[in-house]
């Protein structure tokens, strides 16, 4: 009696959907990514409480030199004198009154300039303000 | 010549789809590589209206005073000096009489941002409803009040 041998299944990795489940993880980068207009290093202050900021808000920086950095929320941030804060803020304003101003200062910086920035929003009649806080470990 | 061509396989068309997932894992890195992550949350707060601009009296409201010392800060409400924890449980009796009491954060200018962060979360989560941060030039316009 002549018994063929069983034929051997070839062995392969399918890879046939790794293109697939690879654009799923881009889709899910693209998704969850947020554009960022402002990529001034800081270490920000810890708080307890924190609430989301809407999204497109303007930025401004402040290092721990006291330098400033703005953006209206839309371009990228440049360093800007504290007195020109006013107009680009007046200007802001001007197009949408209800506009969020995020102050992302250093934990360390001297409060003066925060206080030279906020007469600023203060004076383009600024209402929504928020400042970027890290998360204090409770 | 006939016959050869016959025998000649014709080849099944397709698509070549073997190098799709590097492409595809190409921009994943590209992504994880330039995506930085931003910070979105933080402390929330609204400074007055112009026209509604309320003065607030001394005797009304709770005045803290934060001034640098070294690397930390020290708190001082209503002329009694206290830890950053205190704050909220000698407010808390305030409250109840008033839940609207303004509280006025009066930070040092050389005092670091951080302590005002401090105060400001402490009072956020004391629920006080009306947290005022005059700026300098408003504080001299108010005059001797503070």
């Amino acid at each position: 009696m002549n018994i063929k041998a069983p034929k051997r299944a070839e062995s392969y990795i399918p890879t046939a959907s790794m293109a697939d489940i690879a654009f799923l993880l881009i889709v899910f980068f693209m998704v969850t990514m947020t554009i960022t207009v402002d990529r001034t290093e800081v270490q920000l202050p810890t708080s307890l409480r924190r609430t989301e900021v809407p999204k497109g808000a303007a930025v401004i920086a402040i290092a721990v030199d006291g330098m400033i950095h703005f953006s209206n929320g839309e371009e990228d941030s440049r360093v800007i004198n504290v007195q020109d804060i006013l107009p680009s803020a007046a200007f802001i304003m001007s197009k949408d009154s209800l506009k969020y101003f995020l102050i992302k200062a250093d934990g360390n910086v001297e409060y003066r300039y925060i206080d030279q920035v906020m007469e600023q929003l203060r004076q383009a009649s600024v209402r929504n303000i928020a400042m970027l806080t890290m998360q204090e470990a409770g | 010549m006939s016959a050869w061509t016959d025998k000649k396989k014709k080849e099944n068309p397709e698509i070549p789809t073997s190098s799709m997932a590097d492409i595809a894992f190409l921009l994943i890195v590209f992504f994880m590589v330039t995506s930085v992550f931003s910070v979105t949350r933080g402390l929330e707060f609204q400074l007055p209206r112009q026209e509604t601009t309320q003065d607030q009296t001394p005797e009304e409201a709770v005045h803290i005073l934060i001034a640098p010392s070294g690397t930390l800060c020290t708190f001082t409400v209503d002329q009694q000096m206290m830890a950053l924890e205190d704050i909220n449980i000698y407010l808390q009796p305030k409250l109840q009489r008033n839940p609207n009491k303004f509280v006025i954060i009066d930070p040092e200018p050389d005092a670091p941002y951080r302590c005002m962060v401090d105060v400001f979360d402490e009072l956020k989560q004391g629920d006080v409803k009306n947290i005022s941060i005059p700026t300098m030039a408003e504080k001299s316009a108010w005059g001797d009040i503070m």
